[in-house]
Order: structure tokens, then sequence, then C-alpha cells
């Protein structure tokens, strides 16, 4: 930005262009001239001409508080949604943390590391082997990894688990969202919403369009971002299956941990089972809770 | 703290206030620079992306978040523009270009420092300079296309054009280190 008193003030040639290049194509012959003029006054002047130009217009719209539509806001909505999902996808991708494949790290971290998730893992197990000591297995028992939370009932949706959703969606405090597919293949045609309720650390999660899975190969997971714990560690909240004839499953969520501060909802595929972390290969739904 | 921090801080709730504030603004410029009422629309929604994409890269240190807004929006709509320029003009009879009211930011407390600088601005400038601006700034017209409409020498309406930007630009740095030396 040139200062009053500048040395070198852009001249009227230089202003011509940058004016004209503010709202149409400079001739060749134009656009060398401008190229050829000193960039650094050049560079200012035009950051100021932008901004005069951006003024005039404030000047000329003071006050209009018109909006075309509620649609087209709803669209505006959609955009940052989808965007902060991606976002948030993008930067958990970024830790790379997966217990299928960690990155290098040092000796001690890791060994940390593979300590907890060992211990988590054999607390896990023995969950799972009570529960098969207690109940014969069944299709949607995890084969080879113990999970996180208990598998919730497949399709066809229980009424129970449909009037539950219901129930929960009735109270004031409960948090309701919508998750968006992304472009992960297994989310094609996907749609989703979840509803929280902080008070009773329940919540459904319906799923409609999610294609079967083969619970021996993977399972869908759920998760559940908490703000106030570390980002890169969602709090897993119920490993599902899709079946065959499966328009719409109702997944209770429920986690082990309490949830302070809902902040994101995300579904994932992963190994049989579920994991401690989510690897985040596969992000199938994704959505954010907004407040206010 | 601003909206657009808050937007690039991950704060969904300041999505919809962002609307709020900015929604008018926005659509107004969408609609006077663009073709259809539907183009308009798809720009409206282009140029909101566009700022959540940004948001980050917003500096009050060199101006109001409104000023932001209204740059980003400029962009996007001529760039919308110069596209479209080549294709077949619309029908004359349905092209409208309103005259420029230039309310007064003055009165408006949600204004910015800056419209209230170029109003300034503008008030000095004849009613012919300030004609030649509103076609290009707010209605997108090409210089040889206001010189067209106007019958005026192309050289005239450049210079029209270069005296009212200078002036107020003259307006915003003055004031803006004018302001500074206060502090």
């Amino acid at each position: 930005m040139s200062e009053p008193g500048s040395p070198t003030p852009p001249d009227a040639a230089m202003l011509d262009l940058l004016i004209k290049q503010l709202t149409e194509d400079l001739s060749p012959e134009e656009q060398r001239t401008l190229d050829g003029m000193d960039r650094a006054v050049m560079s200012a002047c035009a950051l100021d001409v932008e901004r005069a130009a951006a003024a005039i217009s404030l000047a000329a719209t003071a006050g209009l508080r018109e909006f075309p539509s509620q649609t087209l806001r709803s669209r505006i909505e959609q955009d940052a949604s989808t965007l902060f999902a991606e976002s948030q996808i993008t930067a958990l991708k970024s830790f790379e943390l997966t217990p299928v494949r960690p990155r290098p790290r040092s000796r001690a971290s890791a060994a940390g590391w593979y300590a907890a998730a060992a211990c988590l893992l054999l607390a896990a197990f023995g969950w799972l082997r009570s529960s098969q000591l207690s109940a014969p297995p069944t299709a949607n028992m995890p084969s080879t990894v113990p999970s996180i939370a208990p598998p919730p009932s497949p399709t066809p949706v229980p009424p129970k688990l449909a009037e539950e959703r219901a129930a929960l969606l009735a109270l004031p405090q409960a948090v309701r969202l919508n998750l968006n597919a992304t472009k992960d293949p297994a989310a094609a045609g996907v749609s989703a919403d979840a509803v929280w309720d902080p008070v009773t650390q329940r919540g459904f999660l319906r799923i409609v369009g999610l294609k079967p899975n083969d619970p021996r190969i993977e399972q869908y997971q759920a998760w559940i971002f908490d703000a106030s714990r570390d980002q890169r560690y969602p709090l897993s909240a119920g490993v599902f299956d899709v079946g065959g004839n499966s328009a719409e499953v109702i997944v209770p969520l429920h986690a082990d941990l309490p949830v302070r501060v809902a902040k994101a909802f995300a579904v994932t595929v992963e190994a049989p089972g579920g994991v401690v972390v989510p690897a985040l290969h596969h992000v199938v739904a994704l959505g954010a809770v907004t407040t206010g | 703290m601003s909206l657009l921090k808050r937007i690039a801080g991950g704060d969904s709730a300041a999505v919809r206030e962002c609307i709020d504030q900015y929604g008018g603004l926005v659509w107004s410029l969408a609609r006077r620079l663009s073709r259809t009422p539907a183009d308009a629309e798809d720009a409206t929604q282009e140029i909101f992306l566009a700022l959540w994409r940004n948001a980050g890269r917003f500096d009050e240190a060199k101006g109001s978040e409104k000023l932001f807004v209204a740059m980003l929006a400029r962009r996007r709509l001529f760039d919308r523009l110069r596209k479209t320029r080549s294709e077949p003009p619309m029908d004359s009879s349905t092209e409208i270009l309103e005259s420029v009211e230039w309310p007064d930011p003055g009165a408006r407390s949600e204004a910015s420092i800056e419209a209230e600088q170029a109003k300034r601005a503008l008030q000095q400038l004849r009613p012919e300079h300030r004609q030649v601006l509103e076609l290009g700034l707010l209605h997108g017209l090409t210089q040889s296309e206001i010189a067209a409409r106007l019958n005026m020498p192309l050289g005239t309406v450049k210079s029209f054009m270069r005296r009212g930007i200078a002036r107020v630009r003259e307006v915003m740095n003055i004031e803006q280190y004018a302001g500074r030396a206060d502090v």
C-alpha cells in the first residue's frame, strides 16, 4: 500500500491499466506494458485500486439486506457443512494414526502406543471372551479383532430402536445433525443423520443406502469427536453391519468414555470388530454438530 | 473474534451468522453483475463457498471484514463476467441498469468505515464521473461499452474512472494513515 509522500507514485498509465484489469481482460499489448512497469509499485497500487472499487460497491449497497431464497441459503449452508467435513477428514488423515500402518515414530513413543493399544485390546478381548461364553456367536460378532463397543442389532430395523430414536429426538437437549457422504466408493448414495443426548450419553445413527458388508472382512464403525479431547482420538460409538436387505439401518450409539462436547460424528469402514483408533482410509459419512 | 476467523477455526455456528451478515451484500452485488437471477444465485453460492475456503486469509489490519467479503465477491463476479462476455448479448429490452441511489452509509450502524470513506469521496465527484464508475464497477460494463452507452470518447471514460478511483483511494489511505497516527 502506498503511503502519502511515497517517492514513486503510480502514474496515470499504470492506474488506467490496473482499473481496466479489475473489470475486463487487457489486450496482449496492454498486458505487456503492465508487465514492464515497476512491480513493487504496481502490486501495492493494484491492491489499493481493488480496495477502492470494493469500497465503492459497499457504499452503493449499504443497508441492503435482501436475500433471495431459503433454498439458496440451504445450498450455501450445505456447502459449508460439506467443506467442514472434508477439512476434518483431511486434518485427521494428516496425523496418519492407524494401528494397521503406524507412521515411523521414536522407539519410546511407539512402545508407549503399542502398550496402550495392547491394554485396550486385552481388555476388549476379555469382554469378547466373556460374551462368547455367555452367548452363542452370531453373524455380527467380531471374528478376529475385538470390538470397542457391542455391535448393535442389524436389519431389519427393530421397531423398538425406531421408537427409542423418536423418543430421543423429542428431548430438548438432544443434538441432531446430518452426516454427509464422502467421496469414498462405499459412500455412493448414502444419507445419514444422528441424534445424541448429552445427558444420558445415548444416541442413534440412522443411515440409508450403505452397501452391505461381509463382517468376516470388514465392518462399519461409528465415531464421536469430542471437542474436549484430542481430535486424533475420536470415541468409538459402535461397530455395525449392513445386511443385504437393509434399506435403512438404525444404530444405537454409545461411547465407553463420557462425551463432554459432541463435535462431529463419523462412520468408517474398519477391520472386523472395529479398531481403537480409526484408520480413516474409508470414511463413508461425516457430519459436524452445528450450534445456534 | 471476527466471523471469518471463527469460521477458519471451524466454528460452524458462525456460518449462519456470516450468511445473515453478508448475504444481502453478496446478493445485491451478484444481482447487478449477473445476467439472470439464476446466474446470480449460482454466483452467490460460489462466492460463499470461496469465502468459507478463504476465511483464514482475512487480515483485519488490511481492512474491515465487509471490505474483504466485497473484494472476494467482486473478483468472483468479474471472473464470471469475463467468461460470459464471449456469449451472445442478452436482449437489450431485458437488460436493466438500475441507477444507484447511493444510500447514506453514515446513517446505518452496520456500514463499514470504507463505505463511509467511499461515499464521502464520491460526493466530491461530478455526476458524470459517478455515472461512469457505476456502470463499470457496479454493472460490469466494459470501458468500450460505457463509451458507447454514454456517447463519450473512450479516453474520457478512462479518465473519469481513474479520477474516481484515485479520489476514493486517496481518502481511504489518508484516513488510514491518519488513524494510525492517532494511535
